[in-house]
């Protein structure tokens, strides 16, 4: 019963406070239109430009068309020519002015001397010159333009060979299969980083803000047996964190799709419905560790600043525990003996679809033991006075 | 023959010193003796005083009664359960008011004195039935449902008092019982304390205040730099003169120094 009352109370406090729930929450609805955001900046679609008057001088049967189709494409103007340029010196100065976009100049029989120039003779090559605006940024456009369709046609002109030309499927991989390898190599850091912010977050203050208003000390005067305050503090906890932990995962796997370009269907076809269960089992066993892992910094700390100082070294050995799991390969049984190291592991083996049940049940159950020990030095920690009255 | 409810034998509380505490206390000691071999006895039913001027070792005696620190030597038995090896149930048999000791400004007197009651393992309804009567004694019931942080001082001393004794403990110790309070509230609280007399409990509380221990005090131990000085009855320690006379003669004789 008293272990219950102390549970109630954490769980009262919480849900009495809207401060409080805001923060749990707001950290997924963030992110998910931080990336959102991000992602529909990172794939929208090419700029259109607007395109003025493009002249060119000489003429070349090949070029002039490949130049135009790629420019119609750019400006989606299927009405879009180049223009025959009259007086170069007139066309250089309209380009200067930026009334026009860009002059090409084609040397005198560009097309025959290009077919039948060799680099051995040791002449000079037929040349194009473009002037434009770089400052301009639609003649700065189309100079990139130009260049990439003379490249192009450069390298089929010299060709020696081509690779994976044709449209032949060569990549086997499907879109799915690239998902999971960029989710396996990503998510895992980042799941861990935005669980331990969320537990920290409530955690400090709820255990070394109470010690250090004195409150705490209130309840250790009553009959109630210091593992019980510690559970009191550790599963309500945990519980209020994985609302947080949650809301920042369903944020991150909501517009993980959009920062990556592929659908939210292909998204959730990836995975299994076995897949999404063991990842929120590893999840939410990995968030009652870092909350015992906090309680215990909490209650050793004489105040909340005391306590985010020593969070913060918690949490760097905790973030390279992660990154660890994503640089070294991580094969053998003992991975999972390792705190966070053996849940992020566990959580990239379910990203690339490589995890077995067993294993995820084994990393479940060394974070209960590591918790339960956690809980243990808790208690201990409160019984001693040094700790909890030293000045 | 009165009932001896609360023994200490030979306390002793050393607390190491930090360099800061070395040099405000102008000392090399890296250990400061708190209290030194304390032994005393108090009985049911009368109020007993522990007086002494600060940094006597009253607080750290309070707190060793409490279980809230433990003895480097020594025991105590409060209700025949001694605070070494039976803290757990200590606990139970006592009441412990003091100004480290603070409520969740965020809780309303309702839910803490609920919540208190529950630590102490109490059932709901003998909660509900001290809540009515102490809540109504104190004058807490029109506040029961404002937060703690939005009460008066005075209010959040009087809420603290009966969240301390919810679980109607035979033995209330209480750290300084008057500091800090208006005039109003002292009385209200020091009335009280002579009531839980009446009651049959038993009081020891730890005060620097002469009136309040002639007023209410029924035995008496004179602290100094963590040693007994002098105990018995406060007829027998005031042996004719007023309380602050006697205290400075013994004081004086110690080879206190007054500065």
């Amino acid at each position: 019963m008293k272990l219950a009352a102390l549970i109630k109370k954490e769980f009262f406090r919480f849900f009495r406070d809207p401060k409080l729930i805001a923060t749990m929450i707001l950290p997924g609805i963030l992110i998910f239109f931080l990336y959102s955001l991000m992602g529909d900046l990172l794939w929208s679609e090419e700029q259109k430009y607007d395109f003025k008057t493009v002249y060119v001088g000489g003429e070349s049967a090949i070029i002039q068309p490949l130049l135009q189709q790629a420019a119609v494409q750019l400006t989606g103007q299927e009405d879009w020519t180049l223009t025959p340029a009259e007086d170069v010196e007139q066309a250089k100065e309209a380009v200067r002015e930026e009334k026009a976009t860009a002059l090409i100049l084609f040397d005198e029989n560009f097309d025959e001397r290009i077919l039948s120039y060799s680099p051995e003779s040791g002449e000079r090559a037929p040349q194009v010159r473009i002037y434009y605006c770089s400052a301009d940024e639609t003649s700065a456009a189309f100079y990139s333009l130009a260049i990439s369709v003379l490249d192009a046609y450069e390298s089929t002109v010299s060709n020696m060979f081509d690779v994976n030309l044709s449209d032949e499927v060569f990549d086997f991989s499907s879109e799915a299969d690239v998902l999971v390898s960029l989710l396996g190599g990503f998510l895992p850091f980042l799941i861990v980083a935005l669980i331990f912010s969320s537990c920290m977050s409530i955690t400090l203050e709820s255990v070394a803000g109470e010690k250090e208003r004195g409150t705490l000390a209130t309840v250790l005067v009553t009959s109630v047996r210091r593992s019980d305050i510690a559970l009191g503090k550790v599963i309500p906890l945990s519980c209020i964190s994985v609302i947080g932990a949650l809301s920042s995962f369903l944020g991150v796997i909501f517009s993980f799709p959009k920062l990556m370009g592929i659908s939210v269907s292909g998204m959730a076809g990836a995975f299994g419905i076995s897949s999404y269960l063991q990842l929120l089992l590893s999840v939410c066993s990995v968030v009652p560790f870092i909350v015992a892992l906090l309680t215990l910094v909490s209650a050793y700390s004489k105040s909340v600043k005391e306590a985010s100082a020593y969070s913060g070294v918690v949490m760097i050995f905790v973030m390279v525990l992660s990154l660890a799991a994503g640089i070294v390969d991580m094969n053998g049984l003992w991975v999972a003996f390792v705190p966070v190291l053996g849940t992020v592991s566990c959580i990239s083996r379910i990203m690339d679809l490589s995890v077995t049940l067993g294993m995820t049940l084994l990393t479940v159950g060394v974070n209960l033991v590591y918790t339960v020990v956690l809980i243990f030095l808790i208690a201990k920690m409160l019984s001693s006075e040094r700790i909890m009255f030293g000045k | 023959m009165k009932e001896e409810i609360v023994r200490a034998e030979g306390l002793r509380k050393t607390f190491s010193l930090s360099k800061k505490q070395q040099k405000i206390e102008k000392t090399h000691q890296a250990m400061k003796v708190a209290v030194d071999g304390l032994s005393f006895s108090a009985y049911r039913g009368e109020i007993y005083g522990l007086l002494g001027p600060n940094g006597a070792g009253k607080t750290t005696t309070l707190r060793m009664l409490s279980t809230l620190i433990r003895p480097d030597e020594g025991d105590a038995f409060l209700c025949g359960k001694s605070i070494v090896k039976e803290a757990q149930a200590v606990r139970d048999c006592i009441g412990f008011m003091t100004g480290e000791l603070k409520l969740e400004s965020f809780f309303t007197p309702d839910y803490l004195f609920d919540f208190f009651g529950m630590m102490h393992g109490m059932a709901k309804d003998a909660v509900a039935e001290r809540k009515r009567e102490l809540f109504h004694r104190f004058g807490i019931d029109r506040f029961a449902g404002v937060r703690v942080g939005d009460l008066s001082s005075g209010m959040k001393q009087k809420v603290s008092l009966v969240i301390s004794i919810v679980h109607d403990p035979e033995i209330v110790i209480f750290d300084e019982p008057t500091n800090g309070l208006d005039v109003l509230t002292a009385k209200v609280v020091t009335d009280f304390l002579a009531e839980l007399r009446g009651m049959g409990k038993s009081v020891i509380l730890s005060t620097h205040i002469f009136s309040l221990v002639e007023k209410l005090c029924d035995r008496v131990g004179v602290i100094v730099e963590g040693k007994m000085l002098r105990e018995g009855s406060l007829a027998e320690i005031m042996d004719g003169r007023s309380l602050e006379e006697r205290f400075f003669e013994l004081y004086l004789a110690t080879g206190g120094v007054l500065q």
